[in-house]
Order: C-alpha cells, then structure tokens, then sequence
C-alpha cells in the first residue's frame, strides 16, 4: 500500500500537457521489473518516452489479485488517458470490469475471445485491445514435453490456480491431451504461495514423476520459489515462464514475454497517438519459446533426449 | 502637357519592347527547361521506384525461399516403415531455425502422414492417416512447389500453406503452415525514400504485409485490402509508375513487381510530395530564375528606354525653348552618337537664328527713317557709323498741306485721320523710291533728308525729282478730294547746304536729324509756296541747273533771314515724267 503511494506520486508532478498511461500491475515493481522495461521499449518504438512526453501512473497489486477492480476503479476515477493492463486475464478482466470508457491496453496468456474481453482478433470493438502471448494454449504442450522427458511416466501432476479465469478451459485441454498421450493426471491447486510447498510435498508423496504448471501469473511471478522447491523435492517440473530454468528449475515452455509486453507498449504509444482501439487487432505472439535447464536435469537425473535439446529456443548449461 | 504626353509614350514604347525583348527568350527558354527537367526527373523516379519495387519483391522472395530451401532438407532420404527418430529431431530443429513455420507435416511417398509437429497442437508420430488427396501433396507433386492460398488464422494473422516434394516420390513430401506475420520483419525494414513503404498484396488483392502489422491482423476484411488493391490495380500491368491515392486519400507515387512462386506482388509507395519534391524544387528555382531574371529584364529595360529617351527629352526641351525665343539656349548631349549631332544642329540652329534675329532688330530700326533698300544697304555693310554725327551737304526737303488746319477743324475725325493716310502711304512710297530718309513727319507736315545718312550722286538733282514725284502724287490726290468736297492744296520747299546729321535721343527712342540753317531754310520755303508750288533756294537750283525747267522767282522775304533770299521754282507739269531721269541718278 505504501509502495502504490510513493509510485504514483511520480503521474503528478509531470506537466499538465503529457498524456498520461495508468498502469494496473497485478505484482510488486521488483518482481515486474523485466517487463515494464520490455513496455517502455515498445513505446518507445511508437515515440513515448515516460518522463519526457508520457507520465505512467503505476497501481501495484502486489500480488494480492483481489485487489485488481480496486486499483482498477482507482485508476478510472484519476482520468488516465489509456490503462494499460498487463500480467494476465485477470487484469484485464479487472480494467474492464469497470466500465470506463478510456482505451485498455491489455496483454495476457489466455485467449482474449474466448475470455469475451474482446469480440474478435481482427476486431476487437470497443475500447479495448491488446495482445496475447498464447501462454495458456500451449499448456497442453508443456504437457507434451514433461512425456517426452519422462517417457515412461503413466502418472503426471498438474498444477492450476483455482481462481485463475483460464483454469476451466487449460484443464479441459489438458485432459483431451493426457488420453492423447496416454497419461493419467492429478490435479492440483495453489492460489497462494504458501500453497506451493503442500503442492510440491503432495506430488512427492503421491509418486507422480513430473510436474505441469498451468499458464498462470500468479505462479509465472513466483518462478524463483517454484524452482527452490522443485529441486527441494527434486520433482521434474515445467512451467509456462523463462524465468524458471533461469532460477534452475528444469524447463519452460510458453510465449515470449519481452515480445508480449513490448507490443503492449507499442499499442498503448499507438493508442495515445490517436489511433482507435477497434482499428487495431489483437495481436498474438509469434515467438514461443522452449527453455531447458541441463545443470538442473542432470541434477534430478532425467537428461534431456536429442530432440528436445534440438528444438529448445534457449539452453542452460 | 501634350509633349510631355508624348515623350511618355515613347518611353513606355521603349521599356515595353526592350522588356519584351529580353523576357519573352526567357521565359520561353525556363519553360523549355522546365519541361524537359520535368520529363527528365520523371523518368529518373520510374526507374527509381522500379527498382525499388523489384528489390522489394526481391527480399519477399528471399524470406519464402528461405523456407522453402529449408524445407527441401526434409525430403531428401526414402521413408522406411519404421520411424526413424532422426526425422523429429530434424523437423525439431528447423522449426527452431524458422520461426514462422508455424508446424509441420512429414508424409512418405504413399502420402501417410508419418510425422506432424507444432508450435501450438500436440505433436503427432506415425499416424500413417491418408493424405494423398490432399491438394497440398497434388499440388507438391505436379510441381514440386505448391503454394496456397492465404488463410487467416482465427480471422486475423495470414498464413500460407507451403507443400515441397524431393526429386523423387519415395522422399515423400513436406507441408509447412508459414505464419505471414513474420514478413513484418521484412517488409518494415523496407524504406523507400524517406517516406515511402512497401506492402503485399496476394493473388486475389488481399493485404498480407504491411509495416502497420494491424492492418494485416484484420484478416481477409474487404474494407481494409481495398484501396491497397485499388492502388495496384492503378500500376496495372504497364511500365513505370502510377500516381494514384492511398487509403487516406493521399496522393502516392507507385510501383509494382510480382513475387515469383506464391504469385504475389508487393507494391512501393513514395507520397507524391516526396516522389516530386526533386520535380517541384526544380520548377521551382526556375520559376524563381526566371522571376529575378524578369526583374532584372525590367530594370535594364527601364534603364535603357530612359537612356535613350532622356537625350530625345532634351532634344524636345531645348526645341521647345529655341523655339519660344530663347536662342541663346544649348542642348547639351553626349552620347557621342546621332542624338548628339541631331543636339549640335539645334545648336547650330539657335545660334543662326540668334544672328538672324539680331538681323532684323536693326533692320527694324533703320527702317524707321531709311527706305528699306536703304537700311539693307546699311545692314549689309555689318555696321550702322553711317548713322554716327557728322557734318556734311545735304538737301532738305520740306512738303505740307495747304489749308489742312481749317479742313480738320470742319471735318468728322475718320474723314482727317482716311486723308492723312492716303497722304502719308502716297508720299511714303515716293521717299522710298528716291531713297531719301524720312525725318520726321508732324500732323501734315513731312521733312526728308537726301544725301544723308547714305551718300547718293546729284543729291540736288535727286531731290528735286523726289518734290516733283510728291507733287504729282498728291496733286492726284487733292483731285480725289475735291471732288468729295475737301479744299487742301500742297507745297514743297527745299534747300541745300551743310548741316550736322546724326541720331538723337535715348535707348530705343532713337531718331537721325539733320540741325543747321538749311533745314530752317527749307522749312520757310515750304511755308511760303502755295498749291502746286515747288520752291528751292540758289545753291538747288545752280546744282540742277540746265537739266531741270528752273524758274527765278526773284527774292523773297523769308521769315527768319534778315535780308530778301532768290528764290527758285520749278513748275512740276513741266516735268514729263517725274521718273525718266531717275535711271541715271542713282548710280
């Protein structure tokens, strides 16, 4: 509460002239750091430098989701001239939720239409649009990978957030999948952190040999706590987010989140240059990418197959 | 202000065709330049847009057979039945190495599916399902290349099926989904001038690449591909470039070149302001040369007319003045050419006409008391000391009208003043033909002087035929008058002998008199003849003596002269004609 305070004071003392970008981020600034600045890259790309000819007016969630539509309502009453909402569905759920009439700016893993937050990828109609960095359609991949690395496996454990809007749809997926490939799933959920280390534990117990993250923020954001534990319980695991082999977890599979956020900057540059929201289409990420981790695989003993490394965008030695 | 009027219709005469002289071959000649400067640039952008466009095509050619070449990596070896783990790997890696396949399907010579792989789906091994009326594989197969048309993912992002067959059935064959999207990456890099982009369209007109990757993302919307399918159509299929407007109504400089294979083509576009800008620039500083060259045209045209109007000015002025009198005017030029001489004749002139009318001053003054062919004998001879004082012999001829004084007592003002007319003109022509010198007449009394200022031969003899001519003349005369009832009568007397000539008075008022006795003496003599009388003293008589009837009239008291004089007459009937000896007298 305190940090929102002390960030948003930097809207107020720019000059009365500059538009300004309201910013409705669902996690804390040291944990967002990454993308805000593939944000400020993309506009700059449209010609919006903050602090010179844009002031962004930042609401921090911290994390704590539920206080989305709050922040969000903050955000509308403070007459920003474009929010931008970045992170997942669940804020640009929450942006919209609150009827403005400012453009929103949104970038999330899940399927914007399917989540009705706009009528259709080429046009979007209404005051919003945005982009979508496909993280949530390839879960069923993920699930794929996790067989191609424990190919003997029968049993894997999947991990969503109830509270997640794109829970129901990834795990109807995931299910279709699992009779594809021939694997039984069990189903597990964490909405809070501390929720993460029972998950873990729980999967250890029940011997299910690898662990399926599905697309979600929340535990996108928590990559460095996923990765301790997966190697506390020395359980193979894959989320959709780079920074989970980064931290040494084992793999990751999942849309390019510098492309997504910094395209999300270009449309709100765009948008504050006069464009229309419903003249610019949803857009997808072209760059999904696999990042594998073979310290971390040869620490829990399952190496990686030719294949695998073949076709890995990024790996970690 | 008529010469002025004139003068300045000359000038503007001048100006106007020194002006036209010199701008028309301008002009003429700036847009000559123009057109063909136009005409030059004209062909130099056609050839530059051309290039541009095929350069274009050429990269958008670059990123499909840059997949394409990939692609022919898959279907190299003979499929086996059993699955060979190598080939996933493979397609593993060129998806990696191809980011806009999007996924992949391997098929074996009998066109079974043997292996399916995706960025997005579940990867599938071996399905073996028939896909051998795929049109893709038909395709592939009739030509080793096939390329679809383009579809749009979920209504929004392009993509484009391609399907390469080997050099031989039993390779098989591989269909690859090429996500367009990522031709953004070619087509934005693309600059054509500052400006100017490229786009592309497919066979059908739809807008599948754009720098603005919205416009792309909005599928296969008409409304969107049309004015870029209309912006092609205006290229058409014939050489060079067209101008045409863009979706914003812009006007665009525009090229086309076909892409090969997918049969696309990609269109360049340069706004029509940059296109022309090295167009309009030259129009331009020749449109301003020509403005700076017209002004100085016109001041030169000015500067001449007036250089050569100003001596034509002076020429009118200095006539003007000559003309209103002022001789001693001179028009001064020195241009060194006609107008200079044409300057010098007026000044010629002036001066002459100066001489001529210093001339006819004197003239004009002699004639006074000179008989014209007297004073021009003075006149001539370039000095008037003639004139000067001096004491010499002369004959005074003294003539008045007898009973004048009671006839304009009893007669009306016209009736005197129409007699002493006829009187004067009479006796006037006769003193001009003698060549005698008037001195001065008063009411009708009338003095000559002969032998003075001019010297004349016989100047007695002279004299007495001047009295005879008078008397005839004006005997004549009172013959008229009687007859209307006036009663005058005429007498003349004359004498001879040394008096003092010369002028008396003032500055213009100048009169040439004779002083001494003989002049009182003819003036007595004249009072004392009657009617028809002519009376000389001795010495006028002893001079004509033998060659004119003298009669001796005995002496005669003369008022003024103490004792009695010896007076002579001469009867003037006696003389027939007055003028038969005049021949002889005068030289």
């Amino acid at each position: 509460m305190a940090g929102a305070a002390t960030w948003t004071t930097v809207a107020y003392g720019q000059k009365p002239s500059m538009p300004v970008i309201g910013y409705l981020c669902p996690e804390s600034p040291e944990l967002f750091g990454s993308r805000l600045e593939a944000f400020r890259q993309g506009l700059e790309e449209a010609g919006f430098v903050a602090g010179r000819n844009v002031a962004i007016d930042f609401q921090w969630a911290n994390g704590q989701y539920s206080r989305l539509p709050a922040l969000a309502a903050e955000l509308v009453a403070r007459n920003v001239d474009v929010i931008v909402a970045p992170g997942g569905a669940p804020v640009a759920l929450a942006a919209k939720a609150t009827g403005t009439s400012k453009t929103i700016v949104f970038e999330m893993g899940g399927d914007p239409v399917q989540l009705r937050v706009v009528d259709s990828l080429s046009r979007p109609g209404g005051n919003i649009t945005g982009v979508s960095s496909l993280s949530v359609d390839v879960s069923p991949k993920r699930l794929e990978l996790m067989r191609d690395v424990l190919p003997t496996a029968t049993r894997l454990a999947i991990v969503a957030n109830p509270t997640s809007p794109t829970a129901p749809s990834q795990l109807q997926k995931l299910h279709a999948a699992a009779e594809t490939l021939r694997v039984q799933l069990q189903i597990l959920s964490a909405s809070k952190e501390d929720e993460f280390e029972s998950v873990f534990a729980a999967v250890a117990k029940d011997g299910a040999s690898g662990l399926v993250f599905t697309s979600d923020p929340y535990f996108a954001f928590r990559s460095a706590r996923l990765a301790a534990l997966a190697m506390k319980y020395q359980i193979p695991a894959i989320t959709q987010t780079r920074d989970f082999p980064v931290a040494g977890g084992l793999m990751s599979y999942g849309g390019d989140f510098m492309q997504s956020h910094r395209r999300a900057g270009v449309y709100a540059g765009r948008i504050l240059s006069g464009e229309k929201p419903s003249d610019l289409p949803v857009q997808l990420v072209t760059k999904v990418e696999l990042v594998v981790n073979l310290k971390a695989a040869k620490l829990l003993g399952y190496p990686f197959s030719a294949a695998v490394i073949a076709g890995a965008d990024e790996v970690i030695e | 202000m008529i010469p002025q009027d004139r003068f300045r219709g000359l000038f503007h005469k001048y100006l106007l065709a020194l002006f036209v002289a010199v701008a028309i071959p301008l002009a003429f000649n700036g847009v000559i330049e123009s057109w063909f400067g136009y005409r030059d640039q004209r062909a130099r952008l056609d050839q530059w847009l051309s290039l541009q466009s095929a350069s274009a095509a050429a990269e958008i050619h670059d990123f499909i057979h840059g997949i394409t070449s990939q692609l022919g990596w898959l279907v190299q070896l003979p499929w086996t039945d059993e699955f060979d783990e190598r080939r996933r790997t493979d397609a593993l890696r060129l998806l990696r190495q191809a980011p806009a396949i999007a996924s992949l399907t391997l098929l074996d010579g009998n066109g079974l599916e043997r292996l399916y792989i995706s960025r997005i789906g579940l990867n599938r091994i071996e399905s073996r399902t028939d896909r051998s009326a795929d049109p893709a594989l038909v395709g592939a197969r009739a030509a080793q290349i096939w390329f679809s048309d383009v579809s749009y993912n979920r209504g929004s992002e392009p993509y484009l099926t391609v399907a390469i067959t080997g050099n031989r059935p039993a390779v098989g064959a591989v269909v690859a989904e090429v996500n367009l999207k990522l031709i953004w990456d070619v087509i934005s890099a693309i600059k054509v001038g500052r400006t100017g982009f490229a786009f592309v369209l497919d066979r059908s007109g739809r807008l599948i690449a754009h720098p603005d990757i919205s416009l792309v993302l909005r599928g296969a919307e008409e409304a969107t591909s049309r004015p870029f399918r209309a912006v092609r159509d205006a290229i058409g299929s014939k050489a060079g470039f067209a101008t045409t407007r863009d979706a914003q109504g812009h006007y665009v400089a525009a090229s086309a070149a076909p892409v090969h294979g997918p049969d696309w083509t990609v269109v360049v576009v340069q706004p029509l302001s940059e296109a022309y800008a090295p167009i309009y620039s030259a129009l331009w500083r020749t449109a301003m040369l020509l403005a700076i060259s017209t002004m100085l045209a016109g001041i030169l045209a000015y500067a001449l007319a007036h250089r050569m109007t100003e001596p034509i000015k002076l020429l009118e002025e200095g006539t003007e003045r000559i003309g209103a009198g002022s001789f001693d005017h001179r028009i001064s030029i020195d241009t060194g050419d006609e107008f200079q001489r044409l300057a010098n004749s007026f000044n010629r002139m002036a001066s002459e006409l100066a001489l001529a009318q210093q001339h006819q001053e004197r003239i004009a003054k002699l004639k006074r008391f000179l008989a014209p062919q007297v004073a021009d004998l003075v006149d001539r001879a370039g000095d008037d000391s003639v004139l000067d004082g001096r004491r010499t012999e002369v004959v005074v001829v003294f003539c008045d009208l007898r009973g004048f004084t009671a006839f304009s007592a009893g007669a009306a003002p016209e009736e005197v003043m129409s007699v002493l007319s006829e009187y004067y003109e009479s006796l006037g022509r006769v003193i001009a033909k003698f060549e005698a010198t008037l001195i001065n007449f008063s009411g009708d009394g009338l003095m000559v002087l002969v032998n003075a200022p001019v010297p004349v031969e016989e100047p007695a003899l002279r004299a007495i035929d001047l009295a005879v001519d008078m008397q005839k003349n004006v005997q004549a005369l009172i013959t008229g008058w009687r007859s209307r009832g006036y009663y005058v009568g005429f007498g003349i007397g004359l004498a001879s002998g040394p008096a003092t000539v010369g002028r008396i008075g003032y500055k213009d008022r100048l009169d040439y008199t004779a002083i001494g006795s003989v002049v009182n003496l003819a003036a007595r003599l004249c009072a004392s003849a009657a009617d028809r009388e002519i009376l000389i003293d001795a010495k006028v008589a002893a001079d004509v003596k033998g060659r004119r009837p003298v009669a001796d009239l005995g002496g005669r008291e003369i008022k003024g002269f103490d004792e009695a004089i010896p007076v002579f007459g001469i009867s003037f009937g006696a003389l027939q004609p007055s003028g038969r000896g005049m021949s002889g007298t005068i030289r």
